[in-house]
């Protein structure tokens, strides 16, 4: 029952947490990993085509970041629900369990609000 | 090999999008006794049952879309961006963004239907499989519309 309850906690911790992470690490570019898929490279951190090489270039070396950010968002999700796990039952039986429809519904809205500037090209 | 793997992953996407439509109707609006329509047999069905395949066929959808992503980067997005298809890649980011998110709702999401009733209230329930449902529609047809872009466009 016990670890039933800890899982419980630790998977509603976790997808509010990526929710709210995810939409920072996009916000602020913050890919753990920037892939390279046409020259089969990864490169540790955020890497725009012109850190290096001309933006022109972009479609020799196109650069993908999805990756990146979802991996930031989980690692940092990761963290913050194996911490919820430690709190007493009490505490997190508190929390009012909405926010876990919530705070994704919000962070989609984030996201499509931060994939607007598409739509004005 | 990418072609093989779209196809793999539009058929694995047609069967979550079942499973999610069934499961989401019938815990908004479950079907009584009588089941003669077929509106009312489509809700007609057990939406716990239907959790596990939903979390495995999300994992492996998200998992071929992930490996297929890069063949898209490649060799397909540079002809949209040429070609001036910036709301159908603005449709397509907002797609992955979603994804994501809904990735990390998974294990919440089976939580919740693994003893429905017993802990979380059915609102909850409810509204993790709409977001989930929500989600997989909008990638599904997203997805569908950037692949067939150039009879849409053309």
């Amino acid at each position: 029952m016990t670890s039933s309850h800890a899982f419980r906690t630790f998977a509603f911790a976790y997808g509010t947490a990526f929710a709210v992470l995810y939409v920072i690490a996009l916000k602020l570019d913050l890919a753990l990993f920037t892939v390279y898929p046409a020259q089969s490279l990864v490169l540790l951190g955020t890497h725009r085509s012109r850190d290096i090489v001309d933006p022109a270039m972009s479609f020799l070396a196109p650069a993908m970041y999805w990756y990146g950010w979802t991996t930031t968002a989980a690692l940092g999700a990761l963290i913050f629900a194996l911490i919820a796990t430690v709190f007493p039952e009490r505490w997190t039986r508190r929390l009012w369990s909405g926010w876990l429809w919530v705070v994704p519904v919000a962070a989609m809205a984030a996201c499509v609000y931060l994939t607007m500037p598409w739509f004005r090209l | 090999m990418a072609t093989f793997l779209l196809i793999v992953h539009g058929l694995i996407a047609v069967a979550l999008l079942g499973a999610l439509s069934h499961q989401t109707l019938a815990t908004w609006a479950p079907a009584g006794g009588r089941s003669g329509s077929f509106f009312s047999r489509f809700r007609t069905v057990p939406p716990a049952s239907f959790a596990n395949a939903v979390v495995v066929l999300y994992a492996i959808s998200a998992l071929l879309g992930a490996i297929v992503y890069l063949y898209f980067r490649v060799d397909i997005r540079p002809s949209l961006e040429q070609a001036g298809h910036w709301p159908a890649l603005g449709f397509f980011d907002i797609k992955e963004h979603f994804i994501s998110i809904g990735a990390a709702l998974l294990p919440a999401y089976w939580v919740c239907w693994r003893r429905p009733g017993a802990e979380d209230p059915y609102r909850l329930r409810a509204a993790l499989t709409t977001i989930m449902a929500f989600i997989v529609w909008w990638g599904f047809l997203t997805g569908h519309v950037v692949n067939n872009i150039m009879g849409f466009g053309s």
